[in-house]
């Protein structure tokens, strides 16, 4: 709470008004990015007629001067990338702040209570059933099934970690971070187990495992998109809630709050926005770590500002690192992110130290 | 964040397999390369032609393909053996043959797919490589932006005949049994010119890490190969990982670096020696002991299942018999 009165760094005039200005360029930057992804891939694609066959799709205006390769090339490899990237990047700015303010642990991210290896153990499953079994399964069907997979074993690592870290007196916290992490080892061991075994599937495990928007497609958002944007939406309203929990569980109680309560609804929807998110993209590594820790520094600990904004910025970070690896001969996103936000990251720490010296 | 970074890098390692997956069979039985069209067809194809690929999918042709990408060299090799090389409007920076093929734009770059530049590049027919060479995922997301795909994966030298032939049937090319004819020639010479000939234990080394080397996986198409150029395979599991301790069993009386092939320091046939009797337990080895260590320098001819694939086998044969080939 300090940093936000005494030495906000960025700080844009008082209020609501701040949150407008933060949020709406937020927004903007968004637009920008995702702009300049739809116009720039490997192909020869470019600014015009991308933005024409993006208006002629969406608003039947103007006339086709262009290849039906370009048109499939914008709408349906890139256009797709960038939903994903907005949607996923959301959720996983939107789910780590939740779960650093929930946790009160600076190291948390989406990933730290199971979703990461429940997700991996189900996809790296589904991927290698063409293996083990001797039918011959459509690529529809593998495709689907890896998902539904990803899906179910990220919600299902959650419903497990918090079931075991249960006690009659609630859900302590450390007892959750420390179930989260023997869950997430057990589970990781069973990963790296069916890799051992996963013989000529094992590109698939590694790509799969390394995270990737570059299977995004319309028919996979139509199952992730609506999950992930119910429950951010749902998450957006309960930033008092995550407020009172800064303050610990027992102020908390005593301003009113039903902490248990909010605990396992705040888990559920995050590990849903989570699960949703890395069913479709594989687990892509430090948005939602870093993306909170960011606009904490920058705008401070107020949930109603960060909330919003972690989910704007995260659709920014995903969307631009996406761009930088579809440029660069395809490169695994999560390294991007990595290099994008890290040194900026370490820019604003530093920063951050001397102001508070 | 640490859980994950500690799954990352097991299959970062691990990814040095895909090195073998070339060689390897595939788990799976995949049905052989077979057409419904019958095979005394004239040469002159009536479109549609429905046919089935190395994956078992059926595949409709429309008409006759005149843009045409490939995704693995061993398809490039095979339209351009077919007189179609013309028709290439996308392959992979690793194409090296024949040299026109330079001249065409890449879609695969440092073995990934760029779905986009294969998109832009319109062809009517994509050849994919099978068992996760083209990533499955790839294959289906191409299918399902409506680009007709053929998945090739031949596990013997009667498997990549049929590719040949079903190439040529669904480019419409003639050149197929002329080809195919010289090949099996080929293939003949190098069986008669070893015949009788004292067949060495051999190790094929496809890659070499601490502890663990990787060779012919059993039953594997490179197996079958050695075999054919006069020697017994040294086999490792069916990805090719033989383990330190199977190896020494094992004791090959011939050991052919096909790493060579993209080590310079191998080169040299003492270095090489020099190099593998350093490690442990090699030097005891009877190949190491009898100065049987052959830099091998064709891994590539080897390895790639095309039309090359006899200069392949004469060179193994040449490598383990030099004395039948004065």
């Amino acid at each position: 709470m300090r940093a936000a009165t005494v030495a906000p760094p960025l700080a844009l005039g008082p209020g609501l008004g701040r949150s407008t200005v933060v949020i709406g360029s937020g927004i903007v930057l968004l637009l920008a990015v995702s702009l300049a992804a739809v116009a720039a891939g490997t192909s020869g694609v470019g600014v015009g007629d991308a933005l024409a066959i993006v208006a002629h799709r969406l608003l039947g205006i103007g006339t086709v001067t262009w290849p039906l390769s370009s048109e499939t090339i914008v709408w349906e490899l890139r256009l797709p990338r960038i939903a994903a990237g907005i949607i996923v990047g959301a959720g996983l700015g939107c789910a780590g702040t939740v779960f650093q303010a929930l946790l009160r642990n600076p190291l948390a991210d989406p990933y730290i209570i199971g979703t990461a290896a429940g997700a991996s153990l189900g996809a790296v499953g589904a991927l290698l059933v063409p293996t083990v079994l001797p039918i011959a399964i459509g690529g529809w069907l593998g495709l689907g099934l890896v998902q539904i997979m990803a899906f179910a074993g990220g919600l299902a690592a959650v419903l497990a970690v918090y079931g075991i870290a249960r006690g009659r007196g609630g859900t302590p916290v450390v007892t959750l971070l420390l179930a989260g992490y023997a869950v997430s080892s057990l589970l990781a061991a069973g990963v790296a187990m069916l890799m051992f075994v996963s013989g000529d599937r094992l590109a698939a495990v590694v790509s799969w495992l390394l995270g990737s928007l570059a299977g995004a497609s319309w028919p996979r958002l139509a199952f992730a998109a609506p999950l992930i944007i119910v429950s951010f939406s749902l998450l957006l309203l309960r930033w008092r809630g995550l407020n009172a929990l800064l303050l610990g569980e027992q102020r908390a109680t005593h301003l009113g709050l039903e902490v248990e309560r909010e605990k396992r609804i705040l888990t559920g929807l995050a590990a849903l926005a989570t699960s949703a998110g890395v069913a479709i993209s594989g687990t892509i590594g430090f948005v939602g770590l870093v993306v909170p820790h960011l606009l904490r520094l920058a705008f401070g600990p107020d949930h109603r500002l960060l909330l919003p904004a972690s989910m704007v910025f995260g659709a920014v970070l995903l969307v631009l690192a996406d761009l930088g690896a579809r440029m660069v001969g395809g490169i695994p996103v999560g390294v991007v992110t990595a290099l994008i936000g890290a040194p900026f990251f370490l820019w604003l720490l530093r920063r951050s130290l001397v102001v508070h010296d | 964040m640490a859980l994950r970074v500690r799954l990352h890098s097991i299959p970062a390692a691990l990814t040095l397999l895909l090195l073998v997956a070339c060689t390897a069979p595939a788990s799976s039985s995949s049905p052989s390369a077979s057409a419904d069209v019958p095979s005394t067809s004239p040469a002159a194809a009536a479109y549609p032609v429905t046919i089935t690929d190395d994956a078992g999918r059926e595949v409709t042709i429309d008409s006759s393909p005149q843009r045409i990408v490939s995704l693995a060299p061993s398809g490039t090799e095979i339209v351009c053996a077919l007189d179609a090389c013309g028709r290439l409007v996308g392959v992979t920076d690793f194409d090296d043959y024949p040299a026109e093929v330079s001249e065409v734009a890449d879609v695969v770059i440092a073995a990934q797919v760029d779905v986009e530049r294969v998109v832009a590049a319109e062809p009517d027919l994509v050849l994919a490589a099978g068992n996760e060479i083209t990533p499955s995922s790839v294959i289906a997301q191409l299918t399902d932006l409506g680009l007709t795909v053929l998945v090739l994966y031949p596990e013997s030298l009667d498997a990549v005949y049929a590719d040949i032939e079903l190439v040529a049937r669904a480019i419409d090319a003639t050149a197929a049994d002329d080809l195919i004819g010289d090949m099996r020639q080929g293939v003949d010479a190098v069986v008669s010119a070893v015949e009788g000939a004292d067949r060495p234990r051999a190790l094929y080394e496809v890659f070499h890490a601490e502890g663990a080397t990787y060779t012919a996986g059993e039953g594997s198409f490179l197996a079958s190969l050695i075999e054919l150029a006069g020697a017994v395979p040294v086999t490792g599991d069916a990805q090719g990982l033989l383990a330190a301790e199977e190896l020494i069993v094992a004791d090959p009386e011939l050991i052919l670096l096909g790493t060579a092939s993209y080590d310079p320091s191998l080169a040299d046939p003492e270095a090489a020696r020099d190099t593998v009797a350093a490690r442990a337990g090699w030097a005891e080895l009877a190949a190491v002991r009898d100065g049987r260590v052959v830099p091998y320098l064709d891994d590539i001819v080897t390895t790639r299942p095309g039309p090359r694939i006899v200069e392949g086998l004469e060179a193994l044969a040449r490598a383990i018999h030099p004395d039948r080939f004065d």
